[in-house]
């Protein structure tokens, strides 16, 4: 069964807020003396509130006095530096989760502009028909891409220079063909592959027959 | 799906082994401790304080209303004066106020997170569905040859090409229109040629956009479009290579053309901008 989302604001029915309080206060607790055990370091809570008659101490008073006496040896900034209340701590968590958020937001608008960019190569759709104020992000993304495809390059151009320099002249020979202007319509990256495919197996033919002259 | 760890699994209660993992579970555990006990005081109204030692001898403490307040009476230090009894309901009102606030800010952001997050799953998941072998670039780039890179890569210079020449459609009430080069030079402004660039790459295209115009002004005269046969000032460059993958994409009458033709072969507008061949790419 999935559980109903708590709203995070003071609990107005009395009833439910005693239960909550009593289920949650053990909760606590339990959380505590896990991160004690696990990680082997002091911790003490104080929990108190109209429905109890004396406030909750955890571990136990004694061990709550050895905290309270390590708590008191530590100079005031030592203490006050990592100390919060409801405020503080909220605050924080504001911000974080906004940084986070933030972050996500990006990311997502860069897959998005990704898939943008991959249909406009595919023939799916062109520049024209992007949203106005996606344009700009495409530029970008499209600009990254390129600066990563150039890093690439490099590395294997690097890695071995005799074998990639043919593949170089390879590519340069297949780019070199003829390429058929397409009149007004505009021509998606993934067509001139696919002739560039077709015109280099027609070349194959072509270069078989020089091959044959030569020999004369 | 493929599952990349085990998942929740059940563990010891005894003191953690591994040095990095018990300072990693610290954290981690201290933080979602905190957390409950604001959920508690904004929940129910408690009192509460905790204090934890971090295994490097920090503490931590999260007090409510502060941990000063609830740690004195705990040891019975300084008692409230029955005087001051009425201001402290005040700055308490005042202070649940602000908490009340804050938690419905949170709440909200919280909630655009989740938002985002489910954003991401499905684009990664439409990536996936999209997916076609027969297009080879759409695969991570360590996965292609060089010359797969290389033809890649021109077919996205003539992407960029069209899409800033849309964006600068965008932006022709700051700039007029007639001061910019079609084609490649344009792109040379832009320092978008790839290693030396006079333009910094890393720019948006708005702010190039504007570069553009600082360098066109340069050396347009009296506003006059630079006649196709003088060297443009960002000189000859780029790919030989690029030749091959010339998108066409033909706009109306009076805006601009990136064909790659010669150019003997674009006279035919003598109100339009010339056109730049090959040879200034």
């Amino acid at each position: 069964m999935t559980r109903q989302k708590v709203k995070m604001a003071f609990i107005e029915n009395e009833s439910s807020r005693k239960a909550t309080y009593k289920k949650r206060k053990s909760g606590i607790l339990k959380k505590a003396n896990e991160l004690a055990t696990l990680c082997g370091v002091p911790v003490g809570v104080i929990i108190d509130s109209a429905y109890d008659l004396s406030p909750e101490v955890w571990p136990s008073r004694e061990e709550m006095d050895k905290v309270m006496s390590q708590w008191q040896r530590l100079p005031v900034m030592d203490r006050t530096k990592k100390m919060l209340n409801q405020q503080s701590y909220l605050q924080q968590r504001i911000s974080k989760e906004s940084e986070t958020c933030k972050k996500l937001t990006k990311e997502n608008k860069e897959l998005q502009m990704k898939e943008v960019m991959f249909d406009c190569l595919s023939g799916k759709t062109s520049p024209s028909r992007i949203e106005k104020s996606d344009l700009r992000d495409c530029g970008n993304v499209i600009e990254q891409y390129l600066k990563n495809l150039n890093r690439r390059i490099e590395i294997l151009s690097k890695n071995d220079g005799a074998s990639s320099s043919y593949v170089h002249a390879a590519a340069t020979t297949s780019v070199a063909m003829p390429i058929v202007e397409m009149g007004s319509s505009s021509t998606a990256f993934c067509d001139m592959i696919r002739q560039q495919q077709i015109q280099s197996s027609m070349n194959q033919n072509v270069r078989g027959l020089d091959l044959n002259q030569q020999q004369w | 799906m493929v599952r990349n760890s085990k998942g929740r699994q059940k563990i010891e209660m005894v003191k953690m082994k591994n040095e990095n993992n018990l300072q990693v579970t610290f954290s981690k555990r201290r933080s979602g401790l905190f957390k409950k006990a604001s959920e508690l005081c904004t929940l129910c109204g408690a009192e509460i304080v905790v204090i934890v030692f971090s295994p490097g001898k920090k503490v931590f403490s999260f007090g409510h209303p502060n941990v000063d307040c609830v740690i004195d009476r705990f040891l019975n230090i300084n008692p409230p004066h029955p005087r001051q009894h009425t201001d402290m309901q005040l700055s308490e009102a005042h202070r649940n106020a602000i908490v009340r606030d804050l938690n419905n800010h949170l709440t909200q952001v919280t909630e655009e997170f989740e938002i985002e997050k489910k954003r991401n799953e499905d684009l990664k998941q439409k990536r996936n569905n999209n997916k076609m072998p027969e297009n080879w670039w759409e695969e991570p780039i360590e996965t292609l040859n060089l010359s797969q890179l290389t033809e890649f890569k021109c077919g996205l210079k003539n992407l960029r090409k069209t899409v800033t020449a849309e964006a600068s459609k965008n932006l022709q009430a700051i700039v007029p229109r007639h001061n910019f080069y079609a084609g490649s030079s344009n792109n040379a402004a832009f320092g978008i040629f790839d290693d030396k660039g006079t333009i910094d790459p890393d720019l948006d295209l708005y702010n190039r956009q504007r570069m553009v115009v600082k360098n066109t002004c340069a050396c347009n005269h009296h506003n006059m479009i630079v006649p196709h046969h003088i060297t443009t000032p960002f000189g000859n460059i780029g790919n030989s290579i690029t030749e091959g993958f010339a998108p066409e994409y033909n706009q109306n009458q009076n805006q601009l053309c990136f064909k790659q033709e010669h150019i003997s072969e674009c006279d035919h507008h003598s109100d339009q901008p010339h056109h730049f061949g090959h040879g200034y790419y």
